[in-house]
């Protein structure tokens, strides 16, 4: 019995390193020593699960640490050490890291707890351990107005959709009896089962930030930090998607129309996202509706209902969310506009190239990371012949091209206007940097192995 | 006369419903956190009473419950602050006047 706890190190390793940082007055370099320290934990938290054991039976019949979990935590925990790292070596925005380091790993540890969750309650605490410290990483600049408001309008919204989706979750435990997933059965509970689906559906879709749900998302991202952003819009995009697949899995099988429903919002987040990106001048609101963008293909992947698509959707959610996190972090060192990285190949070569790297991933060029993601995941739609998915996140992907492609002319043939922030130099964050480079393309180099650990190759 | 479990569902719907409409229609911001409460309280109402009827034996949706009072304890407390916050710099917690970000 007492066995099953083994299972929770890395989420214990985690927690331990926020509770030292956030009462770390004593530690060696206080503000950049604690921010270290939690880099490190974070660190070895991903690598404890990355060498741990795959396909370990249900815990308390709560939680089960399978191989797509098993990826998915490592993503978080990975992203959460780079992330910490990028701030150790940088700063907060002229506020004290240690506090932002040890909201990340908060949320960190409820995000992979997420990942393996089986239960309507786990996934419940989980989910809001992970959103809550996102709320004050948004708003982290406390005079800053524009930072707050944003702040606001992603609680209020936020609160909202999870009020909602526990109101489903009520009315599917009361159908089914019990709040183990494997139990869930809507089977011949008719428009009440309907409602509690679609209520349910709302709340996550809406966390997600699909469409038409997504409204708060650029208005929160364009007010906040863009280091915030970069932690947020990432990291619980991987636990998010990870559990939607998990909670899909158990209760599609009893319910057609979820696909419908599902493929309608991928659609939407698909054509609204890339549209709307492309007008855009501020990095963060353009990241902000290119996420909507991705969160319509991982939904492709989840249309089918299909165990391969869903494994399809978790690699492509960690596959998204290293680049997206690295183009962030650059903006939090340049500046958001897109104008102030002009000029950044002849001020720092090596850096130009690599945001190159990233968006080519993004967009899903081979051999990188985002090519393989997009190649699973419109795999999994052609095998339950969705043909107009297929074919809407092809044309779609040439779109996202358009925007992608704006930021590299800029960055190699745009004129500078004013001085743009040249900042120190930090060897730590040029680490976390070439890391995601790193690991952009070991990701593609590596798609088919991982894959096949997934349970997810095609045939 | 005995209560049946509609009851108890329709009051949770009710009550879920009034808060939805002041979380949509209310102008200052605390009036909104007091609306998302009442939605919260809609939703616990609503586990207990499924709890009760559906598995009078286990309390699985009593514990449910009482996880998500914490919890939304936990929100309203962040929220208040966050509007604080706000009203700090702004002197003013109506929505209507927060709104120098335009999407």
């Amino acid at each position: 019995m007492l066995s099953g706890y083994w299972h929770f190190v890395p989420e214990a390793l985690v927690v331990a390193g926020a509770l030292a940082v956030l009462f770390g007055e004593f530690l060696p370099g206080r503000d950049k020593g604690a921010a270290y320290i939690a880099a490190a934990l974070a660190g070895a938290a991903a690598l404890l699960v990355a060498v741990g054991g795959t396909g370990g039976p249900m815990v308390f019949g709560q939680v089960e640490p399978d191989s797509v979990a098993r990826f998915a935590r490592t993503g978080v925990a990975g992203l959460t050490a780079v992330w910490a790292l990028w701030v150790a070596g940088r700063g907060m925005s002229d506020e004290r890291r240690r506090d932002a380091v040890a909201l990340a790993l908060f949320a960190a540890a409820g995000g992979m707890l997420l990942c393996m969750a089986r239960d309507l309650i786990v996934m419940y605490i989980a989910l809001e351990l992970s959103t809550m410290p996102a709320y004050i990483l948004m708003g982290y600049r406390r005079r800053d107005v524009s930072g707050l408001e944003g702040a606001l309008k992603y609680f209020l919204l936020s609160m909202l959709t999870s009020i909602v989706m526990l109101y489903g979750l009520s009315f599917l435990y009361g159908i089914s009896g019990s709040t183990a997933f494997a139990e869930l059965s809507i089977e011949g509970a008719g428009v009440l089962g309907l409602v509690a689906v679609l209520l349910t559906l709302v709340g996550l879709l809406a966390k997600m930030s699909a469409a038409p749900f997504h409204y708060w998302a650029p208005d929160a991202y364009a007010g906040a930090a863009p280091a915030s952003v970069a932690f947020v819009s990432t990291v619980p995009k991987i636990a998010g998607i990870t559990v939607i697949a998990r909670l899909l899995s158990a209760i599609a099988p009893d319910m057609p129309t979820l696909v419908t429903l599902v493929a309608v919002a991928s659609v939407a987040s698909m054509l609204l996202g890339n549209l709307a990106a492309l007008p855009q001048s501020d990095l963060r609101r353009l990241m902000a509706y290119s996420g909507v963008a991705h969160t319509g293909y991982l939904l492709m992947a989840l249309a089918p209902g299909t165990d391969t698509g869903y494994a399809a959707a978790v690699f492509y959610a960690v596959a998204y969310a290293l680049p997206s996190m690295a183009v962030m972090l650059v903006a939090a060192e340049e500046g958001t506009e897109i104008t102030d990285l002009a000029q950044l190949a002849a001020r720092r070569p090596w850096l130009a190239w690599s945001v190159v790297i990233w968006l080519l991933s993004l967009i899903g060029i081979p051999p990188l990371a985002g090519f393989f993601g997009k190649l699973y995941l419109f795999g999994a739609a052609v095998d339950s012949s969705l043909w107009l998915l297929v074919v809407l996140g092809i044309l779609t992907s040439v779109v996202s091209a358009g925007y992608y492609f704006r930021v590299v002319r800029e960055m190699f043939f745009g004129e500078p206007v004013g001085v743009s922030g040249e900042g120190i130099a930090s060897p730590a964050a040029t680490v976390a940097l070439v890391a995601l480079v790193a690991g952009t393309v070991v990701i593609g180099l590596g798609a088919s192995p991982l894959l096949r650990g997934l349970g997810a190759l095609l045939g | 006369m005995t209560i049946g479990p509609s009851a108890f569902l329709g009051l949770a719907a009710v009550l879920f419903a009034l808060g939805l409409y002041g979380a949509v229609a209310r102008r200052s911001a605390v009036m909104v956190l007091m609306s998302l409460e009442l939605m919260a309280v809609a939703v616990n109402l609503n586990m207990v009473a499924l709890s009760r009827f559906v598995t009078p034996t286990e309390m699985t949706g009593q514990f449910f419950a009482m996880f998500t009072m914490v919890v939304s304890a936990a929100e309203i407390g962040l929220g208040l602050a966050l509007v604080l916050a706000i009203y700090r710099q702004t002197r003013s917690i109506e929505l209507s006047s927060i709104d120098s970000l335009k999407g």
